[in-house]
């Protein structure tokens, strides 16, 4: 069925339109924001006020009489009572805190005025000289132990100054107190600003507002108007209507997030709140409300996927808001985080989904982002969202929805009745959703907690490898009951391609290795000295290890296992819905960004190189219609590799350095480049692309 | 036309299988419209949603105009009309908008879609509600609303699935004349009703279904020498009078749940 982009457009503007003229969404774009941010605004304006530093603190006080208040007063202006000017000067020369007196006017006791809260202290001063002053505070009320803590002072300055006075009048010469308190201030590391910690979680939290309506209304709604079966009874593709709800949710999504931004900047603004928060010579913060823009549509086009994917399940509206409820509340906890000090946007904190986001906003809010946990937070929020999608095309109008029949969700994810030659795309899609997320965390764990010795840590490495991309792809594919040799691409194929991938694996790594100064020359690269520092202690340990635990670790459990997931279970998976071409190249892509992820640092570094040995891979796989062959060319390549950094030293005797990053000499790549030319001939010559079409077939 | 070759369907409930269509194969010729009866729950809308590619047959086929569901389920879609008691529309568009939309789900052309949309708003009298907001419309402007939309890709092949449900006398009336409309066409149409005296009036061929299999086939007068039945209706009473055990493939509770 033709798709064209107009026809495409028509969709999306159909959903547009049908979702921006129902008044709900208008409510929740609209008339939030308006009512939002001046509530908000005057709640802050107060809580900003009360904790302002380089204002005067004011509290109220309650006495019984007139005189009380009057004998209080005396002393609280008396400059007696104030602090030494040094030490005023030293804490910043704040002016002195003001106490306005408020006299009951009944014969309630001052202490009620103070459990009223209209109070922050009850004071009395009773008797005659010397007077016995009281003063009561609330429990747990930080301003009015604060206020108490403050006449305290002010009464012992007085006491102190008056004492002085005394003993001076009696000796008739000056009188040195015991102790000379000095004190001072030097500036601290600033927390996040205020703006850094709210922003984002207003932001995602209006996001979320603004998705959720048109999110039911385009799905669930669309099954109680009973429009959908006529919708799926067409010969559109069904990813296509779904793209288009997609896109009218994303865009509700954003409309909602950019009108309240900008609402909140306003407000702030208008407020004069914006000084308070940023600093008083602080321009419009136009650049991090661009940046935060940036990020809010990663963030609404990964929500709305999530939100689809839960509301194409649903049956009625009802069910949808039932399945969103939780959704939210979980959502909200998460949100929390970026307002707890001391969490940072790394680690597994940088995939988790939600989480990351709210971090990376804060961050850039607070102009103090880092790259690298940047990257990861934003190809993975990018990863689940395609994820997410991908489930939603699979459950908008599938049979278990359309039929209001007695099956529950596990008839989803029901095993088939009859074995499948392949997996379906939508398990890959799945399984690569939990993959990758399981081994980022876990190669993070390894890193921390593992084994401290070198070979030590290889051998968990290795075995982390086999267990998940080994195991679970495996344990998918049988619980999915898909037949393990034509998922697997376990076919036996010419023993010209398995020369050949072995000729071409003996100089693929020269170009690998020129890809990665590539990658260095055009800044993709991670030039912290640190990290350089960090690779060369590695490369120094490995080269005191045996040679055939380099190999078993490094060659063959790679060669192997990535081989079985990346151009056996996600080549057979994707190959027969995408074609050749663009199987090879999504299978390069996904090989290459694993190899960022593995280790707890990004390896930027490792995309280039790693997707072009990925996209040679497959394309000598899907000549040899085997997976053979890919497994020998990833072994020869990766162990010559490591060959070279094991025996890094003897090479240099013989007048050859690869240590110092400087090109590979011409002799060199002449030499690789035979041996590929040599390969790429032999896998042509045992190409056998008939099998892979007889698999076609057969199912 | 529309043939459909040894459909079956099977549901898996939460104890036992349900057979919903077993071995049922009928073939409809343009300008017939063959009525497909049955008591609730006999197979129909199944059997309908087969054909439209909603759901997928465990066996068997459906073939229009020569493309087979199983081998080029879009070209089969293309090929069907489908409207349905139950069909709704989009309160928020204008008919225009819901209509030209549908249009293009299936891939009109747009000035081809204008062109089909204002013949077919003569004939169904909506004219003057193009532009209306869809939600605002009543019952019975909101059913022709639904007849042209089933109609817009002008199909050869046209489905209808309880269309007289729930709708007054001259709502029902309507349905007569849209039906007769589509006969004059030349489509090949295919009314699932359980309606016996609307359904004597309307078809030409009669296709009895009961638990998933098709009981008696063919004109009426066929049908009443074969069962020995004057009306449809004591065909009816009789069918549904047979014993359960008798129709082993209803329940069946050893299968897997």
């Amino acid at each position: 069925m033709n798709l064209s982009t107009g026809r495409l457009v028509r969709l999306c503007r159909k959903e547009l339109r049908e979702t921006l003229r129902d008044r709900r969404t208008i409510i929740t774009l609209v008339l939030m924001p308006l009512l939002i941010y001046p509530l908000l605004s005057m709640t802050l304006n107060r809580f900003l006020l009360s904790a302002q530093s380089g204002t005067a603190p004011s509290f109220r006080v309650q006495t019984a009489t007139a005189d009380e208040a009057e004998f209080l007063q005396m002393l609280l202006h008396d400059p007696r009572s104030h602090p030494p000017q040094a030490i005023r000067d030293a804490a910043g020369d704040l002016p002195l805190a003001r106490f306005e007196f408020y006299v009951s006017t009944d014969d309630r006791p001052p202490a009620e005025a103070l459990l009223a809260g209209n109070v922050q202290v009850a004071a009395s001063a009773t008797g005659d000289l010397p007077k016995q002053v009281r003063f009561v505070a609330l429990e747990g009320d930080a301003a009015s132990q604060q206020a108490r803590r403050i006449l305290i002072e002010r009464m012992q300055w007085y006491n102190a100054s008056v004492y002085r006075e005394r003993l001076e009048q009696v000796r008739a010469e000056a009188a040195e107190p015991p102790l000379v308190v000095e004190t001072s201030e030097i500036e601290g590391e600033a927390d996040a600003p205020l703006l850094a910690t709210v922003v984002p979680l207003m932001l995602v939290l209006m996001t979320i507002t603004g998705a959720v309506y048109p999110a039911i209304d385009l799905t669930a709604g669309e099954r109680e108007r009973g429009t959908i079966e006529a919708v799926i009874a067409s010969p559109v593709p069904r990813g296509a209507v779904l793209f288009a709800k997609y896109t009218a949710v994303v865009t509700v999504a954003l409309l909602t997030a950019v009108i309240n931004l900008f609402a909140m900047f306003l407000t702030l603004w208008a407020s004069g709140l914006l000084h308070h928060l940023l600093g008083a010579d602080a321009a419009f913060p136009w650049v991090a409300i661009l940046q935060t823009l940036v990020l809010l549509v990663l963030f609404s086009g990964f929500f709305s996927a999530v939100l689809l994917a839960l509301t194409s399940f649903a049956r009625s509206f009802k069910e949808a808001q039932a399945y969103l409820v939780p959704l939210m509340l979980l959502s909200l906890a998460p949100a929390m985080m970026s307002l707890l000090p001391g969490i940072q946007l790394a680690g597994p904190l940088a995939v988790m989904p939600l989480v990351n986001i709210i971090l990376l906003t804060r961050d850039v809010l607070a102009g103090e982002a880092a790259v690298m946990p940047a990257a990861a937070a934003v190809v993975s929020t990018i990863i689940y969202a395609a994820a997410a999608l991908t489930l939603a095309a699979r459950l908008f109008g599938s049979d278990a929805v359309l039929r209001s029949s007695e099956l529950s969700i596990g008839s989803l994810f029901a095993r088939p009745e009859r074995p499948r030659a392949v997996p379906s795309v939508s398990e890959a899609a799945m399984t690569m959703a939990l993959l990758f997320p399981i081994y980022f965390v876990t190669s993070n764990v390894l890193a921390q907690f593992g084994p401290a010795s070198m070979g030590g840590r290889l051998v968990v490495n290795a075995l982390a490898l086999i267990v998940l991309f080994g195991g679970i792809p495996l344990a998918v594919a049988l619980l999915s009951r898909d037949r393990l040799k034509s998922t697997f691409r376990l076919r036996a194929c010419s023993p010209l391609a398995l020369f050949g991938a072995f000729a071409v694996g003996l100089g693929l790594w020269a170009f690998a290795f020129e890809a990665t100064l590539l990658g260095e020359m055009i800044g993709i690269g991670s030039l912290d000295p640190d990290l350089l520092q960090r690779a060369d202690d590695t490369k120094q340990e490995m080269q005191r290890l045996s040679p055939l635990l380099l190999l078993v670790t490094f060659a063959v459990t790679p060669g192997v296992i990535e081989e079985l997931c990346y151009r056996g279970y996600l080549f057979s998976a994707f190959g027969r819905r995408l074609g050749p071409w663009r199987t090879i190249l999504l299978c390069a892509l996904l090989f290459g960004l694993f190899h960022v992820l593995t280790g707890n640092v990004l390896k930027i570094e490792r995309m280039i190189p790693s997707t072009l040995v990925g996209i040679v891979l497959g394309w000598v796989s899907w000549r040899a219609g085997s997976l053979y062959p890919a497994i020998i060319l990833h072994f020869t390549h990766d162990a010559l590799l490591m060959m070279v950094i094991r025996y890094e030293e003897t090479l240099k005797r013989w007048g050859w350095d690869v240590s110092d990053g400087e090109h590979l000499p011409a002799v060199v790549l002449t030499a690789a480049a035979v041996a590929v030319l040599v390969g790429v001939v032999f896998v042509g010559l045992g190409t056998k692309p008939s099998e892979e079409r007889k698999d076609k077939e057969s199912t | 036309m529309l043939e459909t070759c040894d459909l079956h369907k099977r549901f898996q409930l939460e104890r036992g299988v349900l057979t919903a269509v077993e071995g049922l194969s009928f073939a409809v010729s343009p300008g017939e419209v063959y009525g497909l009866m049955g008591p609730n729950g006999a197979g129909k809308t199944t059997t309908l949603r087969m054909i439209l590619g909603l759901l997928d047959p465990d066996r068997g086929y459906a073939q229009v105009d020569g493309f087979r569901t199983d081998a080029d389920p879009d070209a089969v879609k293309s090929r069907l009309g489908f409207v349905s008691a139950s069909d709704g529309v989009y309160p928020w568009l204008t008919v225009r908008e819901m209509l030209l939309y549908f249009a293009d789900l299936y891939d009109v052309r747009p000035s081809q879609a204008e062109q089909n949309l204002a013949a077919l708003a003569q004939v169904m009298d909506i004219e003057d509600l193009l532009d209306r907001r869809a939600g605002a419309l009543s019952t019975g402007q909101r059913q022709r609303v639904t007849l042209v939309r089933g109609l817009i890709h002008d199909p050869p092949v046209m489905l209808l699935d309880e269309p007289t449900r729930g709708l007054d006398v001259v709502g029902s009336q309507t349905i007569f004349r849209y039906i007769d409309h589509l006969r004059s066409l030349g489509k090949a149409v295919v009314v699932c009703t359980h309606r016996l005296d609307e359904a004597e009036r309307l078809c030409d061929r009669f296709g009895l279904l009961h638990r998933g299999r098709l009981r008696y086939e063919g004109t009426l007068e066929q049908i009443r020498q074969h069962s020995g039945k004057r009306s449809l209706v004591e065909m009816f009473v009789d069918l549904l009078d047979e014993p359960d055990a008798a129709d082993p493939q209803a329940f069946d509770p050893a299968a897997p749940a």
